[in-house]
């Protein structure tokens, strides 16, 4: 400014202008607001362009929603295809009661909502009054047809702001308890916890994709052109394909739980059905087992009850256990396996030609090594003087104990290791554990009077499944296999991914050592000694066992026998053998030994299996003399022509009324019959007469026949081996007490009473 | 002039000097033109920050108003229109009539201030007063009823403010008393305007250092009395030094707020910011305005501007605010009297304060209280006053001596 200016502002001071001091306080003021601004931009610098990933980065984890996209879990299936395990889309309710401002709506949510997903009306309705909440949820894991009947009603109410549904996933089990040991599940939380589902888990849930899009703090997508998504597709599981055949399966399952029932054992059993030349399962069973639908629950009606009875801690602990015992797969349990490792002790023998069929033994009962004696299990009485093949027959102690005498520590290790009993299978199932040195004589310790025990089954443990590769090998010529139970894994589009060669370890006998083994051991069942193993037509050969578990005895016990596992291992047929079988029920009640208890079970799951297999059947003549015959068909025939066509199959007839011909026929033709059973010929039309089932347990055949006859009723006897035997009626197949129509045919199942331990 | 007794100084005070009107004398100015640089940044600024307001308030409007994406910008452009009117009639009318109303404004904004206090409270405060449609904010009233009887006063007192009795303390009281009612409603950010504008004028107005300096002082040691030995706003003063420890953290302060809720404001802003980066998501990009920002539409528009146009758009809008505060001063420093300059520095040193403490807050440079951006933020009632106030800034800029100031 110049001083005339300047002048003139001061001049006109006391007029209007600015004084030169206002202007400069002026400037000042609008230079603290610049600064600020400056300051302000520098701000910006530091938090826009310095910082920007910090805060974007955070910013973005807001702001995108990353969707994991599932892949779908593969199935599993048998062998022919049925499914054992799926993955079903199922959805899950979410509930945000925050969006609810109005009584009516509540009351009308707990009203219809409660109905259509079947949930308690008040819990529904507390839910609703939880104002804060964004997220409840309502019901998981509902049907999608109930999760469409549920959008429709929201659509109809306009409660999109109140509800939202979330796709879910639910592994099912449609053969429910079916091979649920050796499946698993998937738990709820969509997460494999158990056996193959978890063994297989990475097979099978595939990789899951992604879908990141932008959302807001509702979780919704955005509504405008923002909207922003990429999507990585899933890639599906593959499914398994497992070399059980559901059939078998079921067979198994079904014999093994009547007998776990019938004798009352505490401890359950297992059943495994395996291919012996390839080691391929065909059935593996435990029982009890569980749902893997409903995986919580313990199964077992007396746990579940004792459970219950606990409290608090105890009770929790309690559960838990409960339902690791459930899951677990008992094949792949140790236990002592008894008479049934004689087996092995005899193909030692053989394969070193340490002893023939006809070596001579003698048992007086007991078996002195060292300064030790031991029973054999007939004491006080011996079996005397046998040879070899009558031994194994016997299940004498004593003479095979002189026989894992002869073979001496050495190649008892060579053979004990060989066939597998010191190593994991490494079977293609979870659960499979180590075997430690404790389990086993190791061969650097191993004594001859642990040879002496060992070679009758006792002092050591081995599973089930170790048993019956074992039992496989023996029967196979030698071979002791890696045993499996997934054949194939294959793609969603049925593609094979990869194919489960058979893959054997070690021969460990020649096929002929086998095949005499294999004789030995259908004698011991064809004998009659372990006459309830029998099959008419099938040629099984077997060995029993029955293993006292001393180290288990509990309080309860004190005053009872000792526990036993009662196992039966058998081949079939045994002159080609194509399948090994080994039964194993812990701690039965009601009887004890393995030829009583494990012997039918074996029994009854061949007889339905052989044929299914394809196995011909092959009698002898005496077989074929007492088979059952068909009833033919000989309604519309003279009572006379009637009378020969039955005489021609070995039948006799009744006949009813007064007609010529006859008009009804009990049983009806194509039924199976016994020999010399009667058909019920009616040549008017009166009612059909009845008769009462009588009760045949406890029966000889004798007394059984004698019953039927007089009720005028048909038996068939089951579980009759053509020798000899005392055998009683164990069950019937129409219940004492029932009104049928004389002629009928009833399955009477016998069972052997004499014990082979 | 300070020899008069002191029933005529009271009577000087609510009449107009000799020369009260323009030299034509009249009451409306046509013939002369206003400053056309200030009305140009003036629509510049207005444009830009209804297009701000488009978008910040697209994504909150649809959520708010059942999907409808233009509630917020439709009102504020028929706002904007109006306003813009208004502006220009005020700029029509010689400002020097105001002296007669400088006094009845103060008075009838205190009346405004006290009837707010009787009112039923909106959002928990009393801050508002519903007329209809609109709502006024006593506050805003108050604002410029300080700076039109500052001004006033200083072109009165302006040989005497070196004297406190006539410079500093008379201004004091008006000052206390204005603030305290405000601060009662309770409207701090509202007090904190109203106090910096005053001490601006009064600073300019020629009151001297020291003084001014006492009161700054006085403030400054009362505020931290309150916040550090008091613990008064706590959590506005935790969540302005560490928003981001507050926000993660499982702080629940005595309210009932969870440290989450204290900082979302503060953080959400930051992130908006943070994200916009050098250059921006571009305009109607913003992903924080989809309900993660609170108020995207008012008080944080900036940060949603910041999002979306990036640091280099934002420092166009200061350089743009800058310019319009800079042109302001200049029609304040040209004003033919002390009085329109006053007036004129007042009212444009509102709209610097007020920006710089939106920008402040929405960066997290001063704790958060709710100060809105002038022409951004919506409001109608404020928008139009706003506007109202430019028109007294144009009204002064049509007399304003050409030659002088900067």
């Amino acid at each position: 400014m110049s001083a005339k200016r300047a002048k003139q502002a001061k001049t006109q001071d006391n007029g209007l202008l600015m004084t030169k001091p206002m202007r400069v306080r002026t400037y000042f003021s609008i230079s603290a607001i610049f600064v600020c601004l400056v300051l302000l931009c520098c701000q910006l610098f530091r938090i826009q362009v310095l910082e920007q990933d910090y805060w974007q980065k955070q910013a973005v984890a807001q702001q995108l929603s990353d969707v994991e996209i599932s892949a779908n879990r593969g199935q599993i299936y048998d062998a022919n295809m049925s499914v054992l395990a799926l993955t079903r889309e199922v959805c899950t309710i979410v509930m945000a009661p925050c969006n609810i401002r109005r009584e009516v709506t509540r009351e009308k949510i707990a009203d219809e909502l409660s109905v259509m997903l079947e949930v308690d009306r008040s819990t529904l309705y507390q839910q609703t009054l939880d104002s804060e909440s964004q997220y409840k949820v309502v019901k998981s894991k509902v049907d999608k047809s109930v999760g469409d009947t549920f959008i429709e009603w929201v659509n109809e109410n306009s409660l999109g702001g109140v509800f939202r549904i979330v796709t879910d996933y639910k592994r099912e089990y449609p053969l429910k308890n079916t091979l649920s040991t050796v499946l698993g599940f998937v738990g709820k939380d969509n997460v494999a916890r158990e056996g193959l589902e978890l063994k297989y888990d990475s097979v099978l849930s595939g990789t899951p994709g992604r879908m990141v899009a932008a959302q807001n703090t509702y979780g919704d997508h955005l509504p405008t052109s923002l909207q922003y998504e990429y999507t990585v597709d899933a890639t599906d599981g593959n499914s398994l394909v497992l070399t059980v055949d559901q059939y078998i399966q079921q067979v198994t399952d079904k014999y093994l739980a009547e007998a776990i029932e019938e004798y009352g054992a505490r401890n359950r059993g297992c059943a495994i059905v395996m291919e012996v030349d390839t080691g391929a399962i065909l059935g593996i069973s435990t029982k009890g087992d569980y749902d893997p639908n409903d995986y919580l629950t313990i199964a077992d009606p007396s746990t579940a009850e004792k459970i219950a009875l606990l409290a608090g801690e105890e009770q929790s602990a309690a559960i838990v256990k409960a339902r690791l015992e459930q899951y677990r797969n008992k094949a792949l349990d140790f236990y002592e396996p008894g008479s049934v490792f004689k087996i092995f002790t005899a193909s030692m023998g053989l394969e070193e030609g340490l002893v023939t069929e006809e070596s001579p033994f003698y048992c007086g009962g007991m078996f002195h090594i060292a300064d030790r004696s031991m029973k054999c299990w007939v004491h006080p009485n011996g079996h005397g003087q046998q040879n070899f093949i009558t031994a194994i027959a016997n299940s004498c102690n004593p003479a095979f104990m002189t026989l894992g005498t002869r073979v001496g520590t050495k190649l008892f290790s060579k053979y004990y290791a060989g066939f597998g009993f010191t190593a994991k299978t490494d079977v293609d199932m979870l659960g499979e554990q180590d075997v430690t040195s404790g389990l086993y004589h190791l061969p650097e310790s191993i004594s001859q009077v642990d040879v002496a025990a060992s070679s009758i089954g006792q002092t050591f443990k081995v599973t089930p499944l170790q048993m019956i590769t074992g039992i496989s090998a023996v029967a196979n010529g030698g071979y002791l296999m890696q045993p499996y139970i997934v054949k194939q894994v294959i793609d969603g589009d049925g593609n094979v991914v990869s194919n489960t060669q058979p893959t054997v370890k070690r021969q460990m006998i020649s096929e002929s050592t086998s095949g005499r083994l294999c004789a030995m051991l259908e004698n011991a069942v064809s004998s009659g000694k372990i006459a309830n193993a029998y099959i008419s037509g099938y040629r099984v050969g077997g060995k029993t066992g029955t293993s006292e578990k001393t180290e288990t005895k509990s309080e309860e016990d004190q005053d009872q026998n000792v526990q036993v596992i009662a196992s039966f291992g058998g081949i079939a047929p045994a002159d080609d053998p194509q399948v090994a079988v080994l039964v194993m029920v812990d701690e039965p009640q009601r009887s004890r030994s393995g030829s009583a208890v494990a012997a039918p079970i074996a029994r009854k799951i061949l007889k339905d299996i052989l044929p299914y297999l394809g196995v011909e059947p092959n009698y002898t003549e005496a077989e074929i003399a007492g088979l059952d015959r068909t009833v033919p068909n000989v309604v519309g025939a003279t009572v006379a022509a009637a009378q020969s066509t039955l005489k021609a199959s070995t039948l006799s007839a009744q006949t009813v009324g007064n007609g010529t011909t006859v008009v009804k026929q009990v049983p009806a033709s194509g039924t199976s019959i016994p020999k010399g059973g009667t058909v019920w010929l009616y040549t008017d039309n009166r009612e059909t007469q009845t008769a009462t089932v009588p009760d045949f347990t406890g029966m000889s055949v004798a007394q059984t026949t004698q019953a039927a006859k007089a009720a005028g009723i048909n038996v068939l006897l089951s579980g009759i081996s053509t020798t000899d035997g005392t055998p009683a009626a164990t069950r019937q197949s129409i219940a004492a007490g029932e009104q049928v129509a004389k002629g009928t045919v009833i399955t009477v199942e016998f069972t052997y009473t004499a014990n082979i331990y | 002039m300070a020899k008069r007794a002191k029933t005529s100084q009271v009577k000087q005070w609510f009449s107009a000097p000799k020369n009260a009107l323009s030299s034509k004398g009249r009451l409306f100015t046509f013939s002369t033109g206003f400053d056309m640089p200030f009305f140009i940044l003036l629509i510049l600024v207005l444009a830009v920050g209804l297009v701000c307001l488009y978008s910040a308030s697209f994504a909150y409007s649809y959520y708010r108003n059942g999907g409808d994406s233009y509630h917020y910008i439709k009102r504020q452009l028929i706002y904007a229109l109006l306003g813009v009117a208004v502006m220009l009639v005020v700029s029509t009318v010689d400002y020097h009539i105001l002296h007669r109303f400088a006094w009845w404004i103060m008075f009838g904004s205190w009346g405004l201030l006290l009837l707010v206090m009787a009112l039923p409270t909106i959002q928990n405060v009393h801050r508002w007063i519903r007329l209809g449609p609109i709502q006024i904010q006593p506050s805003e009233i108050a604002k410029f009823a300080i700076i039109l009887l500052f001004a006033h006063l200083i072109s009165q007192y302006h040989q005497n403010m070196k004297d406190p009795r006539k410079g500093f303390w008379p201004f004091m009281v008006i000052l206390g008393v204005t603030c305290a009612l405000v601060v009662i409603e309770p409207h701090l950010s509202g007090t904190i305007l109203l106090f910096a504008i005053g001490m601006v004028m009064l600073f300019i107005g020629g009151t001297r250092w020291r003084y001014l300096g006492l009161v700054l002082g006085a403030a400054v040691v009362g505020a931290v009395v309150l916040v550090v030995f008091l613990g008064y706003e706590q959590d506005r003063i935790d969540v302005w030094l560490d928003p981001v420890g507050v926000y993660t953290s499982d702080i629940v302060y005595d309210s009932g707020q969870t440290g989450r809720d204290a900082a979302w404001q503060t953080v959400q802003s930051l992130y908006a910011i943070g994200s916009g980066g050098l250059m921006g998501e571009g305009l109607g990009n913003s992903r924080q305005k989809h309900s993660f920002l609170p108020e995207p539409q008012n008080d944080f528009i900036f940060s949603i501007v910041c999002e979306e146009l990036g640091f280099v758009g934002a420092v166009l809008i200061i350089l743009l605010f800058a310019a319009l505060v800079w042109r302001g001063f200049v029609v304040g420093m040209r004003a033919p009297d002390k009085f329109g300059s006053m007036l004129a520095i007042g009212l444009i040193a509102q709209i610097g304060i007020q920006v710089v403490f939106n920008l402040a807050v929405v960066t997290n440079s001063f704790p958060n209280t709710g100060i809105s951006l002038p022409f951004f933020s919506y409001g109608g009632s404020s928008l139009i006053m706003l506007l109202a106030q430019m028109g007294v800034i144009l009204s002064i800029s049509r007399q304003s001596k050409q030659q002088e100031g900067g």
